[in-house]
């Protein structure tokens, strides 16, 4: 039989495409997960060596991940269903979350009745975020915490004693001034996120008030607890003078250069802080400073993750990675690289991450903080820029000392609720 | 026949190209040749305008089987009354308006002082066009630091000689010719350079000659060089409209969020709000295409109004 150039290009053909064709007897189909995520650099290795932990524990599933800027996440994931692209597990900023509840086909995470005995390796209230009644559609995952972080040597200059921490505003207030006067550096600083949402949520929650309703479409900041804590955070820069007026990352920088005295951030800050301090000054951390008398309330910052992937064996692999996230150990070693939360209930329980909190003292904080986080408030989505806008605008105009917290709240209240109410009227 | 017309249409028809040739008409040719570019204009640029333009009349969410629902001009009368329009409208003005002077009328003098150096000129060119090469985002992390009021070089200086800055970033009213000088700055070099590409063609024999004649360094410039230079101006002119207010996005969003006070948000920082933040997606749409609007009406004016005076024939 002579080769002819037409049996050729068969035979070509059919090796090329043996691989894909012929499965060996027993082998299982590979699923592949696509995972959407914000982590970068050394975070971003960490997920990726526990995304190959679970693909080697779990062999029938390749999980590929991709990552996307933290804001652009949401957009990327409608863009993805909308291109038929497929999307199953993408971790979701907490305050967009009932845009994917509403909006986009979000998968109950204990649909199957099970999932809630490995649900329950987490602590309660880092549920709330994803729960509807109960169902259960996000799970807890890059969370972190708002702490203090301090710089002992400005401490010392100042005249102060590193070792007792300031454990509420009036005693961050005293040090601050101190460290402004002895030393000429910055006081004291907060971080406030983008539109200065987290940080008026924050401020607003640990003195005690509600920042949002629980359905996001009413802001309630105007009780006499939100007004205190605007008027505190106002009287920072304006009457103690102790907060130098600049953004996240001019504060972030100044802390790291050893200009600032004091700055609340995120735990998942922590890494890079011990890192930027390294030789240059001696890092302090401690918890997030009480309102007066007030319980501490901390609202989480960060991610849960959601699943996207549609039924049959995408959202069952997609639920066992889910699954796999949940385990102590994992969690805690996620912590433990990354500056997180961890998420477990009792996450000392595990004997390799209580060495790690005896031998990096740092984190202690972040975990005695656990029992005082509550979920951050949600945004509905539309309206929602324009109103984080509103209360962006308020708080600069509080820094610039324009008219006191009760005379400016009230209104940006009012204003921000009828933002809310226009662009999410009633149908 | 056309001159123009490729050969092997216009072969006999008695021949088999002249028999082809009356199989298929005579624009199959030019048809062929233009179809790559028609069809990659027609896919990446003409469909995704069309559907934007329907975006921007409907409720949706972009999930394939839910439902969208048709709302009319609801989303642009939406996108109208944002609290953030009015100031992004102005600011948007703000920045066309500003960009005029330092985009394109400051390149002119520098293009015609680095021409006059000859080869000298050279490293002042590579210089100037340095900043252009460097991603915005780079550049305004780098702003970010200089200005920072806690140990930044720009108020530590200052306090040197005695002057107390206070932070431009988080001043209502400044915060925007920040933007404005980083990104004229950014651009020009490149605008520059375009300029000196203009000049070039500017024969120097009459220059000479006005010399000769007893003219003035002023005199060359208003009465020859300017002139000549119009087709430059113009083309930069439309690119500085066009693309100025990209080139504040990426400042806009690393240096102030569009704030304090609203103070440095434009319409095309609206509209990545509106489809990006609030992931509105019908909004989003509806604020592009008013954009697309402004920008197109803009540029038709320039063109009626410049064009008619600008000398292409040199």
């Amino acid at each position: 039989m002579s080769l002819t150039r037409r049996r050729a290009l068969a035979l070509a053909g059919g090796t090329l495409a043996t691989p894909f064709l012929v499965r060996p007897a027993g082998a299982q189909a590979k699923v592949t997960l696509s995972f959407l995520h914000y982590q970068t650099g050394a975070a971003g290795q960490t997920l990726r060596r526990l995304l190959d932990a679970f693909q080697a524990a779990n062999p029938d599933v390749e999980v590929r991940d991709t990552f996307r800027q933290s804001e652009q996440i949401t957009a990327e994931i409608q863009a993805a269903i909308a291109a038929r692209r497929p999307v199953d597990v993408a971790q979701v900023i907490g305050k967009n979350i009932i845009f994917h509840l509403n909006n986009l086909p979000a998968a109950q995470i204990n649909e199957d009745p099970a999932a809630n005995a490995w649900l329950a390796r987490y602590l309660p209230t880092f549920l709330d975020l994803g729960r509807v009644g109960e169902k259960i559609y996000a799970i807890p995952h890059a969370y972190g915490t708002p702490q203090l972080y301090i710089n002992r040597d400005l401490f010392r200059q100042a005249g102060l004693d590193p070792a007792r921490e300031p454990r509420t505003w009036d005693e961050v207030i005293e040090a601050a001034k101190a460290i402004v006067a002895k030393t000429g550096r910055g006081g004291v600083a907060q971080l406030h996120a983008a539109n200065k949402d987290y940080g008026t949520m924050l401020m607003v929650t640990n003195a005690g008030g509600t920042y949002l309703a629980r359905d996001g479409m009413k802001a309630m900041f105007d009780s006499p607890e939100g007004i205190a804590a605007m008027q505190l955070w106002q009287d920072l820069a304006v009457k103690h003078k102790v907060m130098p007026i600049a953004n996240d990352q001019q504060w972030t920088a100044a802390f790291s250069a050893g200009q600032l005295g004091m700055y609340m951030t995120s735990s998942a800050a922590l890494r890079s802080f011990v890192a930027a301090a390294q030789g240059k000054f001696d890092l302090g951390v401690t918890n997030y400073p009480l309102f007066g008398d007030r319980p501490r309330r901390v609202p989480n910052s960060g991610a849960a993750v959601m699943v996207f992937a549609p039924e049959g064996p995408r959202r069952q692999a997609a639920i066992r990675l889910l699954e796999f996230f949940s385990r102590r150990e994992v969690a805690n070693r996620w912590s433990r690289d990354t500056g997180y939360m961890p998420l477990s209930v009792d996450p000392l329980a595990d004997p390799e991450m209580a060495a790690y909190a005896q031998e990096f003292p740092y984190v202690q904080p972040s975990i005695r903080q656990m029992a005082e986080t509550v979920d951050t408030d949600r945004w509905p989505a539309f309206g929602a820029i324009e109103a984080q806008t509103e209360i962006s605008n308020m708080v600069d105009a509080l820094w610039a000392g324009r008219a006191t917290a009760s005379e400016l709240v009230p209104r940006t209240v009012a204003r921000v609720n009828d933002i809310l109410a226009k662009a999410n009227p009633v149908r | 026949m056309g001159a123009s017309r490729p050969e092997a249409l216009v072969l006999s028809p008695s021949t088999e190209e002249g028999r082809r040739a009356r199989r298929f008409p005579p624009w199959t040719a030019p048809a062929l040749y233009l179809a790559p570019m028609v069809v990659l204009l027609a896919l990446f640029t003409y469909w995704p305008l069309i559907h934007t333009v329907w975006l921007s009349v409907v409720k949706w969410s972009l999930v394939p089987g839910r439902p969208s629902v048709f709302v009319g001009a609801d989303n642009f009368a939406a996108v109208v009354a944002s609290p953030l329009f009015e100031a992004a409208a102005w600011n948007t003005a703000l920045y066309l308006v500003a960009s005029i002077p330092l985009k394109v009328i400051l390149p002119i003098p520098i293009a015609v002082f680095l021409w006059s150096l000859g080869p000298r000129g050279h490293v002042y060119r590579t210089v100037l066009f340095l900043p252009t090469l460097i991603s915005f985002v780079v550049v305004s992390v780098v702003v970010l630091w200089l200005l920072n009021p806690m140990g930044g070089h720009v108020p530590t200086l200052l306090r040197m000689v005695g002057i107390a800055m206070g932070n431009p970033l988080t001043d209502a009213h400044a915060a925007i010719w920040v933007v404005i000088g980083l990104s004229a700055w950014k651009v020009m070099g490149f605008h520059v350079l375009i300029y000196l590409a203009g000049l070039a063609s500017i024969p120097r024999d009459n220059i000479e000659a006005m010399r000769i004649d007893g003219a003035s360094d002023w005199q060359v410039l208003r009465d020859l060089i300017w002139p000549l230079l119009a087709p430059t101006t113009l083309f930069v002119l439309i690119s500085t409209i066009i693309f100025t207010l990209q080139q504040t996005f990426t400042p806009i969003d690393i240096l102030t969020e569009g704030g304090p006070q609203n103070g440095t948000t434009n319409l095309f920082y609206l509209v990545y709000q509106l489809a990006m933040r609030s992931f509105d997606v019908g909004q989003g749409a509806a604020g592009t295409v008013m954009l697309f609007a402004g920008l197109l009406v803009l540029i038709w004016a320039k063109f009626r109004l410049l064009d008619r005076r600008v000398e292409y024939d040199r």
